[in-house]
């Protein structure tokens, strides 16, 4: 597939409309539209996010005036930290709590039960519903006064009185990454079925009759083989959810008391509910180049696996 | 299927009576490890089940309930009097039937401009071989992984200054901004498929590059140009940030109309909301039915491959 597209190799002349253009020409023509849009929409928009952090802007108004480092002075004098470590609270829970989740129901599904097609597609529902759904059903489940997470706790007699899971400090985080779990493990075990599918069964019956346990076996025969899909799952994922907005922003709008804060629910709040766009730009542009980071180091992992076709 | 004669591995065992102690010892263990494997297998199944099935359950009954049995605590595990005026309330209003069609419209459009702007282009990456083609690729790739949220406050901005705010257009181009890298990649992986030596048979039979293109790779790659536009489709119909954020009750989708329609600021209408949200779900779902084929193949095309 590595070679030069052979038709207009094989018959130049014989080329009427579009003939005139070579062919990395026309190649690049079919990349026009696509290319124009890109400036467009967002390398454009993001070109200009990094410079109006510069200045002091108001969303709703057209002037601005040149601030220099002030706004991101405002920042990393600030909260930057706090934000920077519950974006990344956030992010390691949302990513390995449904790695785990996914992968044990991955080998759960994988170990040749009846019916483990029919369990994936059943499986796949928390995925296939539309975040914002999601993210309702679960302020519903966690709901202080009526929700049925506490009904439950309480008729188990695990707790007496009804917690408000969203409205508090301590439970807030940990509600929101059970729900953005829900929404991800499905996704990671399809990724992963698939990985775990590549498996050759021998290889795993040969592991067993030379007297290997199923801990031996895991390491010693699955793990090689879906190491691949795994880390590009993981790392997929944790991009994603460094940069998650919906469900965080839904379930509690960042607080109680700020406690969920993140990049993206601080850029947002700042633009829209601040009004502050020079603010919210700088923040985003720190932010950016801690994502731009992971891309990178993303960008070197894929491209390691087998080339760029 | 108690007695143990029965069993195809003590039968073997019988028929060949040289098989060793050493042999016996080992097949009897992998038995018991097949058992043990089965038995973890289904403990997990049951308890992520649970985990992933009583949410949806849940979903299913609170639509179904009068307020009078949602609002009750602690709720009723099984709602007895069972009623479908939710749905038939969501029906009745006119504003949700007009959240409906603005986002049956922009998710469509959305949808047709990112496969055909995204057939040109993954045909491009795929059959051709030219310099910065890789870049272009890696741009591609990465900005699926910009900051939407950064992302919507300068698309606000440049929006506001065309005066394009709380128009299609707005909803199309943001929503564009997260469906197009999804489909060229997805694309570019269908157009992998199509053998090379098809289009030079066809150049060789005198059809330029565009004929070549439209008239024979495009059908060809029909279906996996409708799996990319349902996708399309499907992440258009389940924006919320970006709908929210730039368009008003004029042209806001669903989504967003959901929360401005049931979510109060001191009492949220849980049963009407849980209703609208299946009715939401309902398209996605019958979208996903028809994708399931290509949802591995396209998520790792544009994700685990490079």
């Amino acid at each position: 597939m590595s070679t030069a597209a052979p038709p207009q190799k094989a018959a130049p002349r014989r080329e009427r409309s579009g003939g005139r253009l070579s062919n990395g020409a026309f190649a690049l023509l079919l990349t026009a539209p696509g290319l124009a849009l890109f400036a467009a929409i967002i390398i454009y928009p993001l070109l200009s996010a990094l410079f109006t952090g510069f200045f002091k802007q108001d969303l709703r108004l057209p002037g601005r005036e040149f601030v220099g480092l002030e706004n991101f002075s405002y920042w990393l004098d600030g909260e930057f930290l706090t934000i920077l470590k519950q974006t990344l609270i956030f992010t390691f829970g949302a990513t390995l709590v449904p790695f785990v989740v996914g992968f044990a129901l991955a080998l759960a599904l994988n170990s040749g039960l009846k019916g483990s097609g029919f369990l994936r597609g059943l499986f796949l529902f928390p995925w296939v519903i539309p975040g914002v759904v999601v993210s309702f059903l679960w302020m519903w489940i966690f709901n202080a006064n009526y929700g049925v997470l506490n009904g439950i706790l309480m008729k188990a007699g695990i707790i007496e009185e009804s917690i408000s899971w969203l409205g508090q400090p301590g439970t807030a985080m940990l509600a929101v990454i059970v729900t953005k779990t829900w929404a991800s493990f499905p996704w990671m075990m399809v990724m992963l079925l698939a990985g775990l599918q590549t498996v050759p069964k021998e290889l795993h019956e040969a592991a067993s009759m030379d007297g290997a346990g199923s801990i031996r076996r895991f390491f010693a025969v699955t793990w090689p083989q879906v190491r691949g899909v795994a880390s590009i799952v993981l790392l997929l994922e944790f991009i994603w959810n460094f940069q998650h907005f919906d469900t965080i922003y839904v379930l509690t709008g960042g607080g109680p008391a700020g406690t969920t804060e993140t990049f993206a629910t601080a850029v947002y709040q700042t633009a829209f509910k601040g009004f502050d766009i020079g603010r919210a730009t700088a923040l985003g542009g720190l932010w950016m180049v801690l994502l731009l980071i992971l891309v990178a180091v993303y960008l070197r992992i894929t491209e390691r696996k087998g080339d760029a076709r | 299927m108690t007695s143990t004669t029965s069993t195809p591995l003590s039968g073997t065992d019988r028929l060949r009576p040289s098989a060793t102690s050493a042999g016996r010892t080992s097949r009897r263990r992998m038995r018991k490890d097949l058992l043990r494997s089965r038995i973890a297998a289904w403990t997990a199944i049951l308890v992520i089940g649970a985990f992933g099935m009583l949410p949806v359950y849940w979903l299913l009954a609170t639509a179904l309930s009068s307020p009078e049995q949602t609002f009750r605590f602690p709720p009723k595990l099984i709602p007895t009097d069972i009623t479908f005026s939710n749905f038939t309330a969501l029906a009745e209003n006119d504003q949700l039937i007009k959240y409906l069609v603005n986002s049956l419209i922009v998710a469509s459009i959305t949808a047709v401009l990112s496969v055909v702007v995204a057939t040109y282009m993954g045909y491009s990456f795929s059959k051709f071989r030219y310099r910065g083609r890789r870049s272009l690729m890696h741009m591609v790739l990465a900005s699926q992984m910009f900051p939407q949220a950064l992302l919507l406050v300068t698309l606000y901005a440049v929006f506001s200054s065309f005066g394009l705010l709380n128009t299609y257009t707005a909803l199309v181009l943001s929503f564009t901004t997260f469906t197009m890298p999804l489909c060229v990649w997805m694309l570019k992986g269908i157009f992998d498929t199509i053998p090379d030596a098809l289009l030079e048979a066809a150049s060789i039979d005198g059809a330029s590059r565009w004929r070549t293109l439209h008239s024979i790779v495009a059908p060809l790659a029909a279906p996996g140009m409708i799996a990319a536009g349902l996708f399309a489709f499907v992440r258009g119909w389940n924006d919320f940030i970006f709908a929210v954020t730039l368009a008003d009750k004029e042209k806001q989708t669903l989504p967003p109309g959901l929360v401005s329609t049931y979510i109060g600021e001191f009492q949220t209408a849980w049963p009407e909301l849980m209703a609208a949200s299946l009715v939401v779900s309902a398209p996605v779902v019958v979208a996903f039915m028809f994708l399931q084929r290509y949802l591995v193949g396209g998520m790792t095309a544009g994700s685990v491959k490079s």
